[in-house]
């Protein structure tokens, strides 16, 4: 069947309000009384805390009250473990070591918090944060991965032996019997370093306790409201229906903002209770380059084995993972890293070890591509590596190895961030590379163009990276769909919105089931009192399942209205359809009545119903998948370097993705243009730089450098569909595949346009200057 | 970070270590100094007023000098902290002498930066603590001069330290000294001041 709204090039429903500045952000929230925070966070990011005196502060004129852990008493304790820990199987270590409210004992890191101030403005609050007199003994801070973990180095956490958080191996087939089979072994260190997500509006936080209807109202800017809400009962020791909370719109997730139970999110709303006040933070950016977690940082240590016509025989990697102070979100990273190592290949021999450690550094914890770009940028690169050495073209040594359509649903034979066997469910490949070759002109410009350009002495460079993505994880959402009496559509769901556009996707998917203008469905997202089950946004998983448990109740809705409109029009169900807002006869279309007209007829003032009768036209179902949904993608692009100064300019960037079922082209081109700019940042001009004691040395973004407008390239986004079978809609996430290949995509791309000199780009995030000096030591080393 | 220089004094070397050992003396050649006092045989405390790029403020702390060897060499230890951030480091100062009454001074040392001064200083600090040193030692050497002159002559000489504001303009001006060694940033320069009397006669134009 054709589909009237799913597919379209709908413009977003969300727009209008949030261009004109109509749509409500944490920061607007105002309540009268309302009080303001701020924090004292350490400068140190290893140290004792000896002594704290707050007395000069609590007198200052405007404080209201000055919290530090001694006094929150009982209710001092470690944040909740945000992902379930991994199974206690054999040769599997885990420590979780959660991130505290407020420091008690010891800072371990820069940033972490020790008291805060609550007072009549931000202005007082920042001020008495100042008077306050915080005694700290530095102490040895831990930076470096490797010597994190050798023999008599600090400890982050003192009861632990070593700054081991984590231990994991996988393996699959056998890898050493298949490197004595190999004709080429190639072995490379690998080192992907730190970044931030630098979302567009930092967290912020108002919470409201209203002493006489005892409830707690939350304005949180987090992507998982549910959650956090749960979290905050049970800590608060209130009924979840005693507490509200509400993810309005934020100005970007990108990962760092998901079910946190960051300290600020759990503090605000305590001292609200304590004082029966209003209260509001907002995150200033200094903060939230110490205070808002980060990611990226592992060193690898790989080794392919190739047979010489370049199919590859076997894999392996022993990496370590930086987790940072503390560890909440598990193996969710480092696991992820695993299932993506061996990309789109088919790899039957693959072994991985990952040790997590702790650093004296702020906590990690997924962001936009979450371990992904890591998995993707080392096989990647060795592939290129091997492709230069073998003698084979960068796409032909691709292709040979690409995972066969017919191989589908591909068992991996390890395990996903879940714990669940990892399985590729769905795939076609080749064709997808292939329109990416044919769109930038693979061949011409490697024949004709790049020649030419050379000759005139440019350096000009081409790039093509596939990529999979494991998006849309479980367990569920849910959602209620609504027919109101104006024959509108009313719909809740419980994931948060930070820019998706689910305002308009979900309102498609509604407007395919019901036939109703798709501005005519009104979606509530994010607002416990709304609808109450389910997660939240994250993985690449909004539209496949929120999307599909939408699909879902809108179904039955539709079933509903056809049961009742074949009744009122006495027309059997088959003859009806769905259109303009009005159930009609098919053949005689002015034969009808009107959705809210039914809505009305559904819910009856007065007479008797049948048993078993639900009043009003509304459902609520859930979904569930099996197990995440793959998707596949290949980048492509034509860069130009500046010998002089090393910057790039990107001539041509393609994209083709295969995420199944398209709902809306444009917001799926969106979403691929935001992935792309935070994959430029992540490949050449992102990353935090610690000094060895811990300290960042570049948290503004005077000198942490984002992607503007003038490192945009213009995108050419194609689109490949090979629907997923473990939906109805056949979709697959998308959120996160603009940034996975990026970074592979560069270093791939600079050593192509620097073709006269033995460069190996075996790090990123790189930058202006670092590649100008990676040629300077490839010059010393000549 | 590391620190390493080498400075000529006019004067000879027992001159010179008398003064870098004085605590008036070395409070002068840091304008901004607010105090500093002989706590110990060999310790002092003080505060120190610093401005870097956007980041200033008051920061209050200790000086250990050890291994002393009059006049040759000596360990400075220092750390402090204030609003900004906090520094903490070491080093070692060398005198030799050298020929015309003249005195080499060689420093090196390693210093660590936290909190602000570090996160958002960082890519200031090094040329503003390059330019502190070396307009500090200009200064003391201006003290040496003077009171060479002094005994040479034997009657008192009249020597004015820097004021605060004078040794900030200094050392803003070695950053901007920095900045204006490239063509671009001159002609960024120019672009402006033509903008600015662009708005100032269309102002008074209006």
């Amino acid at each position: 069947m054709t589909k009237k709204f799913i597919g379209k090039r709908v413009k977003r429903n969300e727009d209008p309000r949030l261009l004109t500045g109509q749509a409500l952000f944490v920061d607007d929230v105002e309540i009268p009384g309302m009080l303001h925070a701020a924090f004292l966070r350490s400068d140190y990011a290893h140290a004792r805390l000896l002594s704290i005196d707050v007395s000069a502060a609590r007198q200052r004129p405007g404080v209201v009250a000055v919290f530090t852990a001694e006094d929150m008493g009982e209710d001092w304790q470690p944040g909740p473990p945000l992902v379930s820990p991994p199974p206690t199987a054999k040769d599997v270590i885990f420590h979780s070591r959660r991130q505290v409210p407020l420091v008690k004992d010891k800072v371990r890191h820069a940033g972490e918090a020790i008291a805060v101030v609550i007072a009549e403005s931000r202005y007082i609050a920042e001020d008495a944060v100042e008077d306050i007199l915080v005694e700290l003994e530095p102490l040895e801070a831990v930076s470096d991965l490797e010597k994190s973990l050798q023999e008599g180095s600090t400890l982050v956490h003192d009861d632990l032996e070593s700054n081991l958080a984590a231990h994991l191996i996988q393996k699959k087939g056998d890898y050493e019997a298949a490197r004595e089979k190999a004709d080429l072994v190639i072995t490379r260190r690998i080192v992907t370093d730190r970044g931030a997500a630098a979302a567009m509006e930092n967290r912020g936080i108002v919470a409201h306790w209203d002493e006489k209807s005892q409830h707690l109202t939350v304005w949180d800017t987090t992507q998982a409201p549910i959650p956090i809400r749960n979290g905050l009962a049970a800590r608060l020791g209130l009924s979840a229906n005693q507490v509200r909370v509400i993810a309005p719109f934020v100005g970007g997730g990108f990962g760092p903002k998901m079910m946190m139970f960051y300290p600020e999110e759990m503090l605000i709303p305590w001292a609200s209770m304590k004082l029966s006040r209003p209260i509001k933070w907002i995150e200033d950016r200094r903060e939230n380059f110490y205070a808002t977690t980060q990611e990226r940082g592992q060193n690898h240590d790989v080794e392919l084995a190739l047979s010489r016509d370049g199919h590859i025989l076997g894999l392996k990697d022993v990496f370590l993972h930086d987790t940072g102070a503390y560890d909440p979100y598990g193996l969710t990273i480092p696991l992820n890293t695993q299932c993506h190592l061996m990309g789109p290949y088919d790899i039957e021999n693959f072994t991985s070890e990952v040790s997590v450690v702790f650093t004296n550094k702020t906590l990690v914890t997924p962001v936009r591509g979450a371990g992904r770009p890591q998995g993707i940028f080392i096989i990647e690169r060795l592939l290129d590596i091997a492709a230069k050495e073998l003698g084979i073209d960068q796409v032909e040594i691709r292709k040979r190895n690409l995972i066969p359509p017919e191989a589908f649903p591909y068992e991996h034979k390890i395990i996903d961030q879940a714990f669940a066997p990892l399985v590729l469910d769905s795939g076609n490949y080749w064709p997808v590379m292939k329109k990416a070759l044919d769109m930038i002109g693979y061949d011409q410009f490697v024949k004709e163009e790049q020649p030419r350009l050379r000759a005139e002495g440019k350096y000009v460079g081409i790039g093509i990276t596939p990529f999979i993505e494991s998006t849309g994880v479980g367990p569920y959402e849910g959602a209620r769909v609504t027919v109101e009496a104006s024959g509108k559509v009313f719909v809740a769901t419980g994931v948060g919105t930070q820019g998706q556009g689910h305002f308009t996707t979900f309102a498609q998917i509604v407007a395919e089931q019901l036939g109703v203008a798709v501005s005519d469905v009104r979606i509530v997202t994010g607002d416990t009192t709304e609808f109450h089950w389910g997660t939240g946004t994250f993985a690449s998983r909004g539209a496949v399942v929120a999307g599909n448990a939408i699909h879902a109740s809108a179904s039955i809705v539709r079933q509903k209205v056809l049961k009742l409109a074949c009744k009122i029009l006495e027309t059997p169900e088959e003859e009806l359809e769905l259109e303009c807002g009005l159930v009609r006869v098919a053949d005689t279309p002015h034969k009808s009545i009107s959705l809210g007209e039914l809505a009305l007829l559904a819910n009856p003032l007065r007479g008797a119903v049948e048993p078993g009768t639900e009043p009003g036209l509304e459902a609520t179902a859930y979904f569930g998948p099996q197990y995440g949904a793959t998707a596949f993608g290949t980048h492509a692009m034509i860069i130009e370097i500046d010998p002089e100064t090393m910057m790039i300019a990107i001539k041509r960037y393609i994209t083709v993705e295969d995420c199944g079922t398209v709902l809306n082209p444009l917001i799926l081109e969106g979403q691929i243009h935001g992935g792309v700019s935070m994959g430029i940042g992540n490949a050449y001009y992102e990353k935090l730089h610690f000094d060895e004691n811990g300290q960042l040395l570049n948290a503004s973004f005077a000198d942490y450098l984002i992607p503007s407008a003038t490192e945009m390239p213009r995108i050419e986004v194609g689109h490949v569909e090979t629907t997923s079978p473990l939906n109805e809609l056949g979709t697959k996430g998308v959120g996160e595949a603009g940034t996975i290949p990026v970074p592979a995509l560069f270093s791939q791309a600079i050593e192509n346009a620097l073709y006269n000199r033995e460069l190996e780009i075996l790090e990123t995030p790189l930058s202006p200057n670092r590649l100008f000096e990676l040629l300077v030591n490839e010059e010393k080393s000549r | 970070m590391k620190i390493e220089g080498e400075y000529t004094f006019d004067g000879p070397r027992e001159v010179v270590w008398v003064l870098v050992r004085d605590p008036e003396v070395l409070a002068t050649c840091l304008p901004g100094t607010q105090s500093l006092r002989l706590v110990g045989e060999n310790e002092y405390e003080g505060e120190i007023n610093v401005r870097i790029g956007p980041i200033a403020g008051v920061f209050s702390g200790r000086l250990i000098v050890s291994d002393e060897a009059p006049p040759e060499s000596c360990t400075l230890t220092g750390e402090g902290k204030g609003k900004p951030g906090f520094v903490k480091g070491s080093g070692n100062v060398q005198l030799f002498e050298q020929a015309d009454n003249k005195t080499l001074m060689k420093y090196d040392g390693e210093v660590q930066i936290g909190g602000r001064l570090a996160s958002v200083g960082q890519r200031m600090i090094d040329t503003v603590s390059k330019s502190m040193i070396g307009q500090g030692l200009g200064v003391l050497n201006e003290a040496i001069k003077a009171r060479v002159l002094a005994r040479a002559e034997a009657k008192e000489v009249e020597y004015t330290p820097p004021s605060e504001t004078e040794f900030a303009a200094a050392v803003a001006k070695d950053m901007a000294g920095g900045l204006l060694s490239s063509k671009l940033f001159l002609w960024l320069a120019l672009a402006v001041i033509a903008v600015i009397l662009v708005v100032i006669v269309w102002l008074s134009v209006g």
